[in-house]
Formats: C-alpha cells, structure tokens, sequence
C-alpha cells in the first residue's frame, strides 16, 4: 500500500467518522449547530478529495475551537484518535518533505499500536485487573453498561478474570503481529471485535470508529518497515 | 490560542492508560423546584434502561447521541470535582433544562459511586446552587 493511498484511504474514513459524530452533535446541541455544520462541509470536501490540504487545514483548525467549546475533547480517548489522526494527516499532507509526510503518517500507525500496547501495560500491572476484580468494578459500578441488566455481570468472577486476562494478553501481543502481514490483519480484526463488543456492552461507538480510521496507517507502517 | 493547543497536546502525545484504576464513579441527580428555597427531591438523571436489546446495541453503533452526551455529563462531573469550574456546571444545568422544559428552578447535586471492602457506598461531593430554568443558556 502506498503512503498516498494509506493516507487517502484515512482520510475519508475520519471524514465519515466526524461526519457521524457531526450529526449527533445536531440533533443533541442547538447553540453548536453552525460549528458542526461547518464540521460537516469540511469534512466531505475532505471525503471528495476537493481542494486539498485546505479543507484538513480547516478541521484542524476547527478542532481547536471545538476543544475550547467543550474545554477539552467532547468523549475523552475516542475523540482523542480523532484528534491525533486529523493532525497527523494534515500535517503530512502539508509539508513538502516525503520523509516528514512518511513520518507524520508513520506516527499515527505508532500510536495505534501503542493504544494498546500501553493500556495493556497499565492493566497488567495493577493487581485488581490481574484478579479480574477491576472489570467486576467496571460492571457494578462505572457509568459505561448501557443497561442495568449487565451490571449483573459483577457477579460472574470466573467470566470476568477470563476477559481480563484476553484483553490483556491480547494488547500485549499486539507489537508481535507487526512481524507477519497476515498476523497483523488478524490482530486487526481481533482488536475491531474487542471495539465492537465495547461499543454494545459501554455504549462506545465512538470508540469503534475512531479506531477503524487509524488501521490503514499501521498497516502501511508495518510494509514500510518489515 | 494558547489553552487549545494545551487541550491539543494530550492527543498528540497520548498516555493510552485506559481504566488503568477505577476510580469513584459520578451519577448526576437532579432536582425540579418550584421556588429555589424548595426542598429538593433528588433522582437520577437520565437513568440507564433495565435492559437493552442487541439489535439496539448495534444500532447505536451509528446513531447515539443521548449516551455520548451523557458520558460528556460524567466528564463535567469529574471535573467539577478536581477542578471546579463554571463551565463544567453550565454544561450539566444545560441537559438538564433542556430535558425539562417546564421546570421553574433546577438543582443538581453529584453522587460518586466505588468499592469499599467489598460494598458498593456513595458519596455527594457537590451540590448546585439553585439556577432558575430561564437563566441556563441552551
């Protein structure tokens, strides 16, 4: 995959991804309709490949007034991909050099791999995750189950110490599929299904799509690297 | 200029420590009053549902403003208990007038939720003023 198809394959993903997020920002918040509307416009120009870099330039910069709008992002870690993505992506598509537009894009995959790698890391070594109690906590107590009915799940150690322990394997072991293609696009998928299965049990859609639009960068980076 | 770009920074460089440690968790209670001396009575804003079907869940795999919003409140409670500020109250008293449009006065008070010794306590760590519902900006 080439960087100018990678980015280009990213690119209208994110544009997809905020035009959702953009659209439920609509329905819900009146006083910011013009911001997101404008989010909108940008976005699709982004998604039609219209006067590039422009239209990046411009949700870069409107992601700055949407920061201070909200005095910080909107939905914490999911919006922060979004974040990082657009600013890697316009940065790469505005300076001239092709190893600064290889490196900024480079990063984005970096910190994908990253995303889990380090949260595995800090769930390992606290002793509530390693006895499944702090997922336990997740469902007795946090504001993420979408439904009182899964909160019943506390009650289920067994399943919930067998979760901890495939998340975190699974987040460690992700730098090891950098090593082969195929074992990446597996890791991939794998790691889709656990965004998939947080988005219907916390609510976390945002999470799912944010993500999805980072994969094309770090398979690009494992070709460009292995 | 220079705070967006102090928002900004945490993005670019991410810690990526996702529920590394749980910590109390914020419920939002409200209260609609008819005078702002009236007592209030506190319930829960916006509660989840009892239950929740899978064609649901995958729905709002496209469309759920109402949840992300509400995980937007949790974020203006936490901080208004870390770092109190203005702007973290109007947001929550926003929702809040906007779901009851008939209210006179509105009040809402934070409750956090954790683990203590195996039992599940609750602990109110800030209460509002009383805002009249007209005031609140939308």
């Amino acid at each position: 995959m080439s960087l100018h198809l990678a980015a280009r394959l990213t690119q209208v993903l994110l544009a997809l991804a905020l035009i959702q997020q953009s659209l439920e920002h609509l329905s819900v918040s009146p006083r910011n309709r013009p911001l997101f509307a404008l989010r909108i416009a940008l976005c699709a120009a982004v998604a039609a490949g219209v006067f590039a870099p422009w239209p990046l330039v411009g949700l870069a910069l409107l992601s700055l007034v949407l920061l201070t709008r909200f005095q910080g992002p909107y939905n914490g870690g999911s919006d922060r991909m979004g974040l990082l993505a657009l600013w890697c992506l316009t940065l790469s598509a505005l300076v001239p050099s092709p190893r600064l537009k290889e490196l900024f894009f480079g990063y984005l995959g970096l910190q994908l791999m990253l995303s889990y790698v380090v949260s595995g890391w800090v769930k390992i070594v606290n002793p509530d995750w390693r006895k499944g109690v702090a997922l336990a906590q997740v469902f007795r107590f946090s504001a993420y189950p979408v439904a009182e009915s899964l909160r019943g799940w506390a009650a289920r150690p067994r399943l919930l110490l067998a979760m901890s322990w495939a998340v975190m394997a699974f987040e460690l072991a992700f730098p090891l599929t950098l090593l082969w293609r195929p074992a990446l696009i597996a890791g991939l998928v794998v790691a889709a299904s656990f965004h998939l299965a947080n988005a219907c049990l916390f609510g976390l859609n945002r999470f799912f799509w944010t993500w999805l639009v980072a994969y094309p960068a770090i398979l690009w980076l494992q070709a460009r690297l292995v | 200029m220079l705070r967006s770009l102090k928002l900004l920074l945490p993005a670019l460089i991410p810690s990526w420590n996702f529920f590394d440690v749980i910590a109390p968790s914020p419920r939002i209670e409200y209260a609609v009053l008819a005078a702002p001396d009236a007592d209030p009575d506190w319930r829960e804003f916006r509660p989840r549902p009892d239950h929740v079907s899978i064609p649901a869940m995958l729905g709002r795999l496209a469309w759920n403003p109402r949840w992300n919003e509400s995980l937007f409140l949790v974020s203006c409670a936490e901080r208004l208990v870390d770092e109190p500020t203005a702007h973290s109250e109007d947001e929550i008293f926003a929702r809040i007038a906007a779901d009851f449009p008939e209210a006179a006065w509105l009040r809402f008070r934070l409750v956090f939720l954790s683990q203590e010794s195996g039992a599940l306590v609750s602990e109110v760590l800030f209460v509002s003023a009383p805002r009249r519902r007209e005031d609140v900006a939308r």
